[in-house]
């Protein structure tokens, strides 16, 4: 299965492409998509340049990203493992 | 330092409205991606795997307080806090939104600051020894050099579009702390034989995919020619360098392919048919540019400070500090304090704004506001009285800035790696820091000596691990990371490529393959040997012995 993501034009965030085509930062609200699926999503958001930058699909099981670049979209869908914008994150959750 | 004139305020204004319009246009859709990429790369901004980087240059590598506070403020306003010193000694934002960046560039603006050619195929920012001014074996402060180089590179009509990027470094010492040799030219002060400045040239290194130590084409090229002799070698670049593949592109590949001899006979045939009148560096320009470069007020010091070798002798972590991140100043009673951007376990190269703001500090009161950043990921603050080292290193203490590992095994450099890149194939720092942790005893750290690691996360480089002397270069296996480990490289005027020692290793295999090598080091040494002197009298083949050991018993 795959899902589809691509950064946001505003910020450059990680998005994903969730239920009813909004875009959605977190991977598991991501809208799991089948073949068919896939490739009109990706017209959909390529379609759409003033939110999904540079568009792509990726493989996923169980909207965990599989296949070779399964690392690289790990790290993308996290943000970095290690680092200061780690104890950025802290200092602004919400408690 | 110096100060911009009505031109390059002028430009950098005109740029920020030029760019702020692009950015609007991008906005509200009337440029897509395609076409606004090559506007902001201009602009020296990168959409990488999370969010929008900036990169601003620092001009080889000085800072002004005011210039270190202003940082401080746009990672606090408009970032998360915090912000990277590069290997180009360039400070890189890693979450700025896309809007927020002509607000950015004009607060940076306001003090002398920008991102005009931080990236492109054009003349990156050109580097130099972080010791300028300050170290005794100078022949020549290169700062006004530098300057001169910026100021002819600027937007450089012919020049900015070239085949690929172009970098540019100067010594002004025998002593090689610019890495020079890797650049795609490196210059040195020399003294002419007329005793003037004139500059040895070095052209055609790099890292990267196709790594090459830079060859000399030119032993003296005199002062007032070097923009005349820079203009021929990358005029005869941008005609001859290879535009149909992104791989061989670079000026090393041209000079490798047709060797230095032909490049050089090219070299000298264009430079005999340019209007050298109009290159010409004129007596008074060179005048003006250095005297912005007039060694600061220094007091008339005794060499040595009763208040500081007491401190020394009562403090032995003070002592451990000054043994390895104060360096000698020419100028009697002062030294040069390295800033640690390497805490053990941290990331390699990043400061907080906070830490921002304390270096600004301290380069105001006991620095005469400057502060520069080093190719290995650190500060300066170069010119410290030695009485205020105790102050200074206390104050660094509390701010996490202290670490005592200037040029010893834990000052890594890293790239970001996997963790922000796009380009990467493995993650950088989370080795970076398995290394530092396994390597934090200060004792040990000391008895080891100077041992430069380099880690990258691909092979464009970013870390230098080609010259580290233990290099670390992340791979792809399959969707896992995997690590190359190189030994023997060096930076400096001995450059040198490091040779690959075998098979790729799992991450978590690296930090203890490479305690090993350094502990055969230890155990194989002549007295007083540094590791890459022993490396050099003996090959790899001890250290590659010791980098197997477990895992070969094991197979």
């Amino acid at each position: 299965m795959k899902l589809l993501t691509a950064n946001r034009l505003n910020d450059g965030r990680v998005i994903y492409l969730g239920e009813a085509d909004a875009a959605v930062e977190a991977i598991d609200a991501a809208r799991i998509l089948d073949a068919d699926a896939a490739e009109a999503a990706l017209t959909l958001a390529q379609s759409r340049p003033a939110v999904f930058v540079n568009p792509y699909l990726i493989e996923v099981e169980d909207r965990a990203p599989s296949g070779r670049d399964r690392l690289k979209e790990r790290i993308r869908s996290v943000g970095p493992t290690v680092g200061h914008s780690l104890d950025f994150a802290a200092r602004n959750e919400t408690p | 330092m110096y100060r911009y004139d009505e031109f390059d305020a002028a430009l950098v204004r005109e740029r920020i409205a030029e760019f702020s319009d692009q950015v609007d246009r991008r906005s509200s859709g009337a440029l897509t991606e395609d076409e606004f990429k090559p506007l902001r790369l201009m602009n020296g901004v990168y959409l990488q795997l999370h969010a929008y980087m900036l990169r601003v240059a620092v001009p080889y590598g000085v800072i002004s307080s005011r210039q270190m506070r202003r940082l401080a403020h746009v990672a606090r306003t408009y970032d998360k806090g915090y912000g990277h010193f590069t290997t180009r000694t360039n400070i890189q934002f890693n979450w700025p939104a896309l809007q927020d960046l002509p607000a950015i560039l004009s607060d940076l603006a306001e003090v002398e600051m920008h991102a005009i050619q931080t990236s492109g195929n054009c003349i990156r920012n050109v580097t130099t020894d972080v010791f300028a001014g300050v170290a005794a074996d100078e022949i020549e402060d290169p700062r006004p050099w530098c300057e001169i180089v910026r100021q002819w590179s600027t937007i450089h009509p012919e020049f900015s579009f070239l085949p690929r990027k172009f970098k540019i470094a100067i010594v002004g010492a025998p002593k090689d702390r610019a890495a020079v040799r890797t650049h795609d030219v490196g210059l040195q002060i020399v003294r002419g034989e007329d005793g003037q400045t004139a500059f040895r040239v070095f052209v055609g290194g790099g890292q990267g995919r196709l790594p090459h130590i830079a060859q000399e084409i030119a032993p003296a090229v005199p002062g007032q020619s070097l923009l005349a002799y820079l203009t021929a070698i990358l005029r005869a670049y941008n005609l001859l360098g290879r535009r149909d593949n992104i791989h061989k592109a670079r000026i090393k590949i041209l000079v490798a392919a047709i060797g230095i001899d032909a490049f050089r006979d090219e070299v000298e045939r264009q430079f005999a048919i340019l209007r050298q009148e109009d290159l010409r560096i004129p007596d008074e320009e060179l005048a003006r540019i250095q005297a912005y470069f007039t060694p600061p007020p220094f007091a008339d010091l005794p060499a040595t400070s009763p208040a500081y070798d007491a401190a020394r002798r009562l403090n032995p972590e003070f002592a451990r500090f000054t043994r390895s991140n104060l360096r000698e100043h020419k100028q009697a009673g002062y030294g040069a304090v390295i800033v640690s951007l390497k805490p053990i376990g941290g990331v390699p190269g990043d400061i907080t704004a906070a830490q921002m703001d304390v270096v600004a500090d301290l380069a105001a009161r006991f620095s005469f506001h400057e502060v520069r950043a080093s190719y290995e990921q650190n500060l300066v603050l170069p010119h410290v009285r030695l009485e205020d080292v105790h102050a200074v290193w206390s104050r660094l203490r509390e701010a996490g800035l202290a670490t005592a590992n200037a040029d010893l095994a834990t000052d890594i450099i890293a790239c970001p790696g996997l963790d922000y890149c796009s380009l990467a194939n493995a993650r950088s720092i989370p080795v970076a820091q398995a290394l530092s942790h396994q390597l934090a005893d200060a004792a040990l750290l000391e008895k080891l000596g100077p041992v430069r690691i380099n880690i990258s996360g691909c092979i464009n480089a970013c870390g230098h691990h080609h010259v580290g002397h233990i290099g670390v270069l992340g791979v792809d296996r399959k969707g896992e990371e995997y690590y190359q480990i190189t030994v023997g490289g060096s930076p400096d005027e001995q450059a040198a490529l490091g040779e690959i020692v075998g098979r790729s290793l799992p991450a978590e295999e690296v930090a203890p393959a490479i305690a090993r090598a350094l502990d055969r080091y230890l155990e194989i040494r002549n007295d007083g040997e540094l590791f890459i002197d022993t490396v050099r009298r003996l090959g790899a083949d001890p250290f590659r012995t010791a980098i197997y050991e477990l895992t070969d018993a094991a197979a």
